[in-house]
C-alpha cells in the first residue's frame, strides 16, 4: 500500500494531479473486471430469456412431445450424467458413448492434422507441386460431409472405420486450406531476413516458415475440430452401434425427445471442452510461446 | 318486374346449388405408408381394386423410406397426416410419452395385415443352424431400425427364455432393407431381421437360410397371429371425422376381400407392381406372406401379448398403459 502511495506520488502530473501508474493500472483492472461481469450478465440474460421463450413455447403450444421443458432437460442430461437415468434404452452407459464418439472423431481428426498440415506446407511453399495437385483437392473440396458416408460404408463396411473415415476426408479440408495459405502467403521479407541470418533447409523452416504459419494452422484445427464433432453425429447416426450419434437417432425412434436433447447438449459441452482442451493447448505451447504475430 | 324476380331467383338458385357440397364428392384424406414395402401393400391392393373411390375417399399419398415409420408417427402427431400405415412400436412409445407428460394418448391403431410377417434370415456360412448353436457365437444381425417390430418379437421371443439381447453377443446393425441381402452375401452381416420379401429374395440368392420365421410358428403360436402392419389413427381426427374413418376402415377390409377373391397371378401382380420386385420373387414369397386384414381382435391381442409387454420390460412404454391406450378396435365391428 505505502510503495503504492510511493510511486504515485513520484510520478504525479504536471497539473499536480497524481495520474501514477498503479493508480492507471488499478482504473485498468477494475474496468477489465466491470467488462467481464458485464458480458457474464449480458451473455446470462441472453440465456435466461431463450429459456424462457423455451418454456413458453413448450408450455403455451403443448409441445411436450417435442420439446420438452428446460428444467425437465437439465434434469435429465444430470440424472445421465449420474447414470441413474431410468429407463436407458440406450445399451452401455452414456460415458461409454462418449468414449467411443471421442475416440473416432479424434482418430479421425488426428489423421486429417497428420496429413494435411504437413501437406499444406508442402504445397503452400512448393508452387510446382501445388500447380499439380490443387485441382484434385479442390475438386473434392466441395463434396459434402455427408456424402461421403455411403462410399465409406462401401469401403468399410458398418464399422468404426467408416466413421472415422467420413470425419477425415470432412476434417481434412479446412486444415489443409489453411496450412496451405499461412504457408504460401509469408512475407519475403519475414524468409529474407532468416536467410540473412543465415537460416537455410530445416533451419528456416522450423525457425521461420512454420512458426510464420502457425496462427493459420491453429485456425484450421479450431474449425476442423468443431467440424469433427458436427460429422461424428452425422457418421454415427448411419453406421454406428454406439456412440453419442447413435443415441440420437435411437432416442427419436423411442420418441424421447428429451433424451435426445440430452445428447445434443452433451456434444455440445465435449465439442467445447476438447476444443478448450487441444486447440488452446497447442496455442499456448506454439503462438503464444514462440510470439508469434500473424500476418 | 315479374321477369326480374324470375331471373333473380333463378340466379340465386343456380348459385346455390352450386356452392352447396356434392354429395357424390369424395372426402380427401392424407395417407402416410412405407413405400416401397412388402408390409404396406393392403394399401396398393385398395388402390388397385378401387376400395376408397368405392367408400367414397380420394387418397393424397404420403410415402417414408422403408425402416421410417418414425417419421410417419410423426407427422400423426403433428397433424399432417389422416391415417398412416406401417409399423405398431412408434405408436405405442408416441402414446407412452404423451401419458407419462400427464395428456391422453393421441394415437390408435389396429392391426391391417401380415400376420407372422417376421423373418429371420442366418448367413449359411455360420457353423450351426439353431438358436443353441448360435447363440453365444459373435453376430451382426441387420435390422431396419432400432425400433424394429421385428427386434421387439425377438426380445419377446428371448424373454420366454429368459434371455435378453445383452445375453447374446450379438451386434444388432441398423441397415436398409434393400441393402440387407447385399450384406449377407458381402460377409458384412451374419444374419438380418425383416420382412417376407427380403428374406425370399436372400434365399433366392443363396445368401443364407430362413432361421426363424414367426409365420412358421418358430417364435410360438401367439407370434404366427402378431400383425406386421398397422392401421395408425389419430384419436382427434376420429372423434372428428367418425364417417370418415369408419369408410377408411371398410376400404381397407374391401381391399383385403378383393385380394382373397383375387387368383394367384393377380395377386402377384398387384404386389409385385408396390414393391418394384421381380414376380417370380413374389410368388415364392406368397408361401411365408399374408397380406389380408383379419376382423378379429385377435391379431391386436397378440401384439399386445408380446410386442407390448416386451416393450413394457424394456422400460420403453409405461407399465401402466393398458390395451386401449394403444388400440382402437370400434372401427372393426362393420
Amino acid at each position: 500500500m505505502s510503495s503504492s502511495l510511493d510511486t504515485a506520488s513520484i510520478s504525479a502530473g504536471a497539473a499536480g494531479t497524481p495520474i501514477a501508474e498503479p493508480a492507471f493500472s488499478d482504473y485498468a483492472r477494475a474496468k477489465r473486471r466491470r467488462v467481464r461481469w458485464r458480458r457474464i450478465f449480458r451473455g446470462g440474460v441472453g440465456t435466461l430469456v431463450v429459456l424462457l421463450l423455451w418454456e413458453w413455447m413448450s408450455r403455451a403450444f403443448d409441445l411436450e412431445l417435442i420439446l420438452p421443458r428446460p428444467l425437465a432437460v437439465l434434469r435429465n442430461v444430470v440424472s445421465t450424467l449420474m447414470l441413474t437415468n431410468e429407463p436407458w434404452l440406450y445399451g452401455p452407459n452414456i460415458y461409454v458413448h462418449l468414449e467411443h464418439s471421442f475416440l473416432r472423431a479424434m482418430i479421425g481428426f488426428g489423421l486429417a492434422a497428420m496429413i494435411a498440415i504437413p501437406l499444406g506446407l508442402v504445397l503452400g511453399r512448393l508452387a510446382t507441386l501445388r500447380e499439380f495437385t490443387l485441382p484434385v483437392i479442390k475438386a473434392l473440396y466441395p463434396v459434402p460431409g455427408i456424402a461421403w458416408i455411403p462410399i465409406a460404408i462401401l469401403w468399410f463396411g458398418l464399422t468404426d472405420k467408416a466413421v472415422v473415415f467420413v470425419v477425415f476426408t470432412t476434417t481434412f479440408f479446412p486444415l489443409f486450406f489453411n496450412t496451405e495459405a499461412g504457408a504460401r502467403l509469408i512475407n519475403p521479407v519475414v524468409l529474407n531476413a532468416g536467410r540473412c541470418f543465415g537460416a537455410r533447409g530445416p533451419v528456416l523452416f522450423f525457425r521461420v516458415i512454420l512458426p510464420a504459419t502457425v496462427p493459420y494452422i491453429i485456425t484450421g484445427l479450431r474449425i476442423s475440430i468443431g467440424t469433427a464433432w458436427r460429422m461424428i453425429v452425422a457418421g454415427e447416426m448411419l453406421a454406428a452401434q454406439d456412440g453419442i450419434g447413435f443415441m440420437l437417432m435411437e432416442s427419436r425412434f423411442q420418441f424421447r425427445a428429451v433424451d435426445l436433447m440430452t445428447a445434443m447438449i452433451l456434444v455440445s459441452i465435449v465439442g467445447y471442452l476438447t476444443e478448450k482442451l487441444i486447440v488452446d493447448t497447442i496455442e499456448k505451447r506454439t503462438i503464444e510461446k514462440w510470439e508469434v504475430q500473424p500476418g | 318486374m315479374q321477369f326480374w324476380t324470375r331471373i333473380m331467383t333463378a340466379s340465386l338458385l343456380a348459385a346455390a346449388l352450386g356452392a352447396a357440397p356434392d354429395g357424390h364428392a369424395a372426402d380427401k384424406v392424407r395417407v402416410g405408408m412405407l413405400k416401397p414395402n412388402v408390409v404396406t401393400v393392403i394399401y396398393w391392393i385398395a388402390v388397385k381394386t378401387g376400395a376408397f373411390e368405392k367408400n367414397g375417399l380420394e387418397v393424397e399419398e404420403h410415402p417414408f423410406p422403408s425402416g421410417q415409420s418414425v417419421a410417419g408417427v410423426e407427422q400423426m402427431l403433428r397433424g399432417n397426416l389422416d391415417f398412416y400405415i406401417g409399423a405398431g412400436g412408434e405408436v405405442a412409445r408416441a402414446n407412452s410419452q404423451s401419458m407419462q407428460a400427464g395428456k391422453p394418448p393421441p394415437l390408435a391403431m389396429m392391426p391391417a395385415g401380415d400376420k407372422g410377417g417376421t423373418n429371420f434370415m442366418m448367413s449359411n456360412k455360420l457353423q450351426g443352424k439353431t438358436f443353441d448353436d448360435l447363440k453365444s457365437q459373435q453376430l451382426r444381425i441387420g435390422i431396419s431400425s432400432p425400433s424394429s417390430t421385428h427386434l421387439i418379437l425377438f426380445r419377446s421371443f428371448l424373454k420366454d427364455k429368459n434371455l435378453t439381447t445383452n445375453d447374446l453377443k450379438w451386434q444388432f446393425i441398423t441397415v436398409q432393407g434393400e441393402n440387407m441381402v447385399p450384406a449377407l452375401l458381402g460377409g458384412q452381416l451374419d444374419g438380418f431381421m425383416h420382412d417376407a420379401l427380403t428374406a425370399t429374395i436372400a434365399l433366392q440368392a443363396k445368401a443364407g437360410f430362413l432361421f426363424m420365421s414367426a409365420h412358421r410358428g418358430d417364435m410360438g403360436e401367439t407370434a404366427q397371429n402378431l400383425p406386421n402392419t398397422m392401421i395408425t389413427i389419430s384419436r382427434g381426427y376420429t372423434a372428428a371425422h367418425p364417417d370418415i374413418t369408419r369408410r377408411f376402415v371398410k376400404a381397407i377390409f374391401d381391399a383385403s376381400d378383393a385380394y382373397d377373391k383375387a387368383p394367384v397371378s393377380e395377386q402377384v401382380k398387384m404386389i409385385a407392381e408396390w414393391t418394384h420386385r421381380d414376380p417370380a420373387v413374389v410368388e415364392q414369397m406368397l408361401q411365408i406372406f399374408d397380406p389380408r386384414v383379419p376382423r378379429s381382435d385377435k391379431p391386436a391381442q397378440a401384439w399386445w401379448q408380446l410386442d407390448g409387454t416386451a416393450m413394457k420390460a424394456r422400460g420403453e412404454i409405461l407399465p401402466q398403459m393398458k390395451f386401449d391406450d394403444v388400440f382402437d378396435l370400434s372401427y372393426l365391428k362393420q
